[in-house]
């Protein structure tokens, strides 16, 4: 398979209007909706006073818990069936209007009567209730490997540091939006998520319809970073019930505000953590995370997963608890579990470092694991000591000793590094191609692009394997009446669309190889199959002159084109021969200003290791994407709690900080390329490389800077006096 | 009519506008960068928009040593205006400093100093706070209050002022000129914002229906050698100040002959920190002059839980701000 730099498929689309996103349809006669939320975090919906609200003008429907009733009870149906009280703002009901705006009056005018119980609004007031889920994900949540315990009274040194990462929020540009209709028993929705088939099933679920009576469509996506999933279902059910209570579309968009209550979170985490050291190897490692989730469901990242993973050590012990609290509930965000977990484990190692008094960097060579310890197996591969070196080298790390704590300006300079790395995983995935009788190919999938570069990678995919240019190919993905496809999440798309694309692709050419070489006509009759290649839109001879255009050969057998179609089972991740791991080493150089305690980032080498990179140019945008995420997350993005009544404080930009243009560094990406026999095309996911490691390098960059080590995020002006 | 509702006039005459803004419910509408989101957040409801951003207010002249700013004149215009870049630096400085280009484009020198705070409990129109509904108490104090005030608050409100323009016109010793239907007057700039009372917090002195009309800074270009505005924040652009300070010295013959300083994101309005001022005359601007002057700025400051931090800061911020103002010439 080629790597190729080719622009995105849908951009000229979306930087001229013309890519309509789900939340912009609008049928005849569409109401527009909008949410009722509690004033109190913790209670139990009494009742509900529409009168006042009813008088206005153009109000014409109220959804309540009465009319979820006859949904199926499960997880998703719970918040909209029971009414019990879980978090401020959580909606109580949803009024549908001929305008937004009388719809917000409305819901406004409602009054909702609760019995309001005492909330627990802060992790930290309920440590001691912290319990222990089976799953994080699907990992195991304890494990442990050797004796930590006693290998950590034998060790030379041992570092033992608490680290706490805040609530972060996602905050896609693309609000969560529905547009939906009936027609007759059949449901049509136009919604904003990372899992149309997802939707689809569980839309079946609740209402208890055929799949097939149901389509979701999200062509596109202004963004998701997981958390176009499973919370947002309840209120996009309310909207379709509004829209069947009145046979007519509703829409449902939610403010940004709600952004910050209604769709998930990264769940705020604190965490032990000790290492033990025999000689600069690591003989010991406990990591310990409590995390916060709320009072209706159960959520715990992968936190403390890759320290099972990065580095060779015999002793390992992790465990994850959770809290549960009157606040939203968690979800996983961009690099679950891998970005806090990373944060506390490479900290850690360059707290290390210094009290060995070696390089870090040296520090992370000795200690590299040469096969995935936790469950025995080789990787499937593995470049992380390429990604060190080449960052290293790029960077100039090597100049740490005299370039770092030297001023430049008002800024003490500080470098920092640390590793990324995140599983290389798949799913299942049905792909269609099509070649059509004028040599345009229609490739079809029904994943999701969340802006990411599906549209593009689906197209590359199949125009590679048939030798055809990008302009003569169509994609179709985000909606249900396609093959299914991948939800997207999870950084795996790529890797579980690649083999299906593959497969569909491979039956095309053999039918169209076998037309060719058929025909005695033909100039590629009787021509031996593993002798012919695809190439520049026609079938050619490897070996000599002979060739002929794809129109060609598919005018001999069908004026109507031909189609094929491809598929890949679920993988058992766990059944695998080898380990697949993506790998990146992030390098750091920061300023602090030593009396005003002001952070900026100058520069991030990013050397990342993940199979092979079908396209540079969306691979280092990803990248990029990924590293700015996780700016935010070391530096500006908090979300919180007010203890009082449980509301989330200041629910929009002015006051949750993202990164803007005037902080961002320069980036260097590099890109090692991997030959990995053992996953299909050699493909691993990247999109949540770029968000983890770059948090403990800032950190250790800080550190290096004014000398000071912050064991929390965001770090901020405070954290440096 | 529903709530969400109002009329809309657009005013040409300044008579006109002020006649209208009399009714109660009136709001003026200039550039619309804070009305409109307050508004759209349901934290102000007016009955009447009067949009006065039309009306002939927006000249920026300079007479003598007088410099005039019209209250409808754009920031990014204000900013960019040779006679204040070459004469009232500081001036340019915190308007730079502030908001976005995009929004400096369409704000107004006027509704600038009027903006709102930006205390995430008056935001909330859920949330307890005296500012928005006097009389509810407030979440802050005794909640989040990292962004809360080191001076002159009280039981009752712990907010910051938002403007850094206002900061910079407080160390010029700036004046305003407000006009209604019954007339005009002159005000202090310093006292535009009142200190907060223990169930009320007003943003400003100004009465219903009042108007700023313009912003008059009289003899201050010999501050224009030096002079900087410091502003400290969590990111590189577009975030209200953690802590700012306006620094303007006259240095004659190697000796500071006059001081301002002015704080923001400390206090309710900008905070002049006068003992630090009166220390500074008469002394060559050195490292231990400037220490000192650091020292007196943060005197009387009273911290919140989540806001000492801003003690040092200030101090700090003061020392750099009179390091960078020194080294001027």
């Amino acid at each position: 398979m080629k790597d190729r730099t080719i622009a995105r498929y849908e951009g000229v689309l979306k930087v001229t209007g013309q890519a309509r996103y789900e939340g912009e349809t609008s049928p005849e006669g569409l109401l527009h909706a909008a949410l009722v939320e509690s004033p109190v975090s913790c209670g139990e919906l009494e009742s509900l006073d529409a009168s006042w609200a009813t008088a206005l003008r153009g109000f014409p429907t109220l959804v309540t818990h009465d009319d979820a009733a006859s949904l199926k009870p499960s997880a998703a149906t719970s918040l909209i069936r029971e009414k019990a009280i879980h978090f401020h703002g959580q909606p109580v009901a949803l009024v549908a209007a001929a305008s937004l705006s009388e719809a917000r009056e409305a819901a406004k005018a409602i009054n909702v009567s609760i019995a309001a119980r005492t909330a627990l609004t802060q992790m930290d007031q309920a440590l001691d209730q912290a319990y222990a889920p089976a799953m994080v994900g699907r990992f195991p949540a304890a494990t442990r490997r050797g004796d930590s315990t006693r290998a950590l009274g034998q060790a030379e040194l041992v570092v033992r540091r608490s680290y706490t990462t805040a609530v972060n929020n996602h905050h896609p540009m693309e609000p969560h939006a529905v547009v939906c209709w009936w027609e007759g028993k059949k449901a049509v929705v136009h919604t904003c998520t990372q899992a149309i088939f997802g939707t689809r099933a569980i839309i079946a679920h609740a209402f208890e319809m055929p799949p097939a009576d149901i389509r979701v469509l999200a062509r596109y996506l202004g963004g998701g970073f997981g958390c176009k999933g499973q919370l947002w279902w309840p209120w996009m059910f309310w909207a379709m019930l509004a829209s069947r209570k009145t046979d007519r579309p509703v829409r449902l968009e939610l403010s940004r505000a709600q952004m910050f209550t209604l769709v998930g979170r990264r769940q705020e985490t604190t965490q032990d953590l000790a290492l033990g050291f025999v000689d600069g190897h690591l003989t010991a490692i406990e990591h310990d995370v409590v995390a916060q989730t709320s009072t209706h469901a159960e959520f715990s990242d992968s936190t403390a997963v890759y320290t099972r993973f990065l580095y060779a050590c015999p002793n390992v012990t992790t465990r994850h608890r959770l809290v549960r609290t009157n606040e939203p509930q968690p979800v996983p965000m961009r690099a679950p579990g891998t970005a806090p977990g990373t944060f506390a484990l490479e900290s850690a190692m360059d707290e290390a470092a210094e009290l060995l008094g070696i390089d870090p960097l040296e520090l992370r060579l000795n200690n590299f694991a040469d096969h995935d310890q936790e469950n025995g197996r080789p990787w499937s591969s593995n470049s992380l000591r390429e990604c060190y070196r080449v960052g290293a080298e790029r960077f100039g790390w090597a100049e740490r000793r005299t370039r770092s704590a030297a001023k430049i300006g008002r800024w003490k300079i500080g470098f920092g590094m640390a590793t990324t790395l995140y599983p290389a995983i798949r799913q299942a995935c049905r792909a269609r191609v099509a070649l059509r009788a004028d040599g345009s190919l229609l490739v079809q999938c029904g994943t999701q692009d969340m802006g990411s570069g599906t549209y593009t990678a689906l197209g590359q995919i199949a125009a590679d394997a048939l030798g055809l240019p990008m302009d003569k190919v169509t994609v179709e993905l985000g909606d249900t009446d396609l093959p299914d496809g991948p939800f997207s999440g999870g950084s795996q798309v790529t890797a579980s669309i690649f083999p299906a694309v593959d497969a569909a692709t491979s039956k095309l050419r053999a039918v169209l190889t076998s037309i060719a070489t058929s025909d005695p006509a033909s100039p590629l009759g009787g021509k031996p199959p593993e002798d012919l290649e695809f190439a520049d839109g026609m079938i050619r001879s490897r070996s000599g002159n002979a060739g002929e255009r794809l129109t060609d050969v598919l005018a001999r057998a069908t004026s109507n084109g031909l189609e094929a179609e491809g598929e890949i089972p679920a993988t058992d991740h766990q059944k695998l021969a080898a380990t697949g791991m993506g790998y990146g080493a992030i390098f750091v150089e920061i300023g602090v200003d030593p009396e005003l305690w002001e952070i900026r980032v100058r520069r991030v080498c990013g050397a990342f290791a993940a199979g092979h990179i079908l396209n540079p140019l969306l691979a280092r945008s990803q990248y990029i994407g990924g590293l700015i995420g996780g700016i935010g997350m070391a530096l500006h993005e908090e979300t919180v709690t007010d203890a009082t009544t449980g509301s989330i404080l200041g629910k929009s930009f002015t006051d949750y900080l993202i990164p803007v243009h005037a902080d961002m560094p320069a980036f260097d990406i590099a890109m090692i390329d991997e030959n990995d026999p053992h996953l299909p095309g050699g493909v691993k996911g990247i999109g949540m490389l770029g968000t983890a490691g770059i948090q403990a390098a800032i950190a250790n960059a800080v550190n290096d800077a004014i000398g000071k080590r912050v064991r929390k995020l965001p770090i901020r002006i405070e954290d440096c006096l | 009519m529903s709530s969400a509702s109002f009329n809309y006039v657009r005013a040409t005459e300044l008579t006109d506008a002020l006649s209208q803004g009399k009714r109660p419910g009136a709001a003026y509408l200039a550039g619309g960068t804070d009305l409109l989101q307050l508004w759209k957040a349901s934290l102000t409801a007016p009955q009447d928009v009067i949009d006065i951003s039309r009306l002939p207010l927006a000249d920026i002249t300079r007479a003598g040593d007088r410099l005039v700013i019209g209250a409808m004149a754009r920031l990014s215009d204000v900013a960019a205006h040779p006679e204040v870049k070459a004469g009232h630096p500081l001036i340019c400085d915190a308007i730079l400093a502030s908001a976005s280009g995009q929004v400096r484009n369409l704000a107004t020198a006027g509704g600038n100093l009027l903006q709102r705070t930006r205390c995430p409990y008056f935001s909330d129109a859920g949330l307890a706070c005296n500012k928005r509904d006097p009389g509810s108490g407030c979440g802050a104090r005794d909640g989040e209050n990292r962004h809360a005030v080191l001076f002159g608050g009280s039981s009752g409100c712990v907010a910051t002022h938002a403007s850094d323009l206002a900061v910079a016109l407080a160390a010029l010793d700036a004046e305003i000129a407000i006009s209604s239907a019954s007339g005009e007057r002159q005000l202090a700039l310093s006292d535009l914002y009142p200190l907060p009372g223990e169930t009320t917090a007003p943003d400003s002195s100004l009465r219903p229906g009042e108007m700023i009309t313009a912003i008059r800074i009289v003899g201050a270009e010999r501050f224009a050698p030096h002079s900087t505005y410091l502003k400290i924040r969590d990111r590189a652009s577009f975030e209200f100040a953690v802590v700012s300070v306006a620094a303007a010295l006259r240095i004659e013959d190697g000796v500071i002959a006059e001081a301002r300083l002015a704080a923001g994101g400390v206090a309710s309005l900008p905070w002049r920190l006068g003992r630090s001022e009166a220390a500074l005359i008469g002394r060559a601007p050195t490292e231990q002059a400037f220490a000192a002057a650091g020292e007196l700025a943060i005197e009387g400051a009273r911290p919140l839980e989540g806001n000492a931090f801003k003690i040092p800061l200030l101090r700090n911020a003061v020392i750099r701000a009179l390091q960078t103002a020194g080294d001027q010439s």
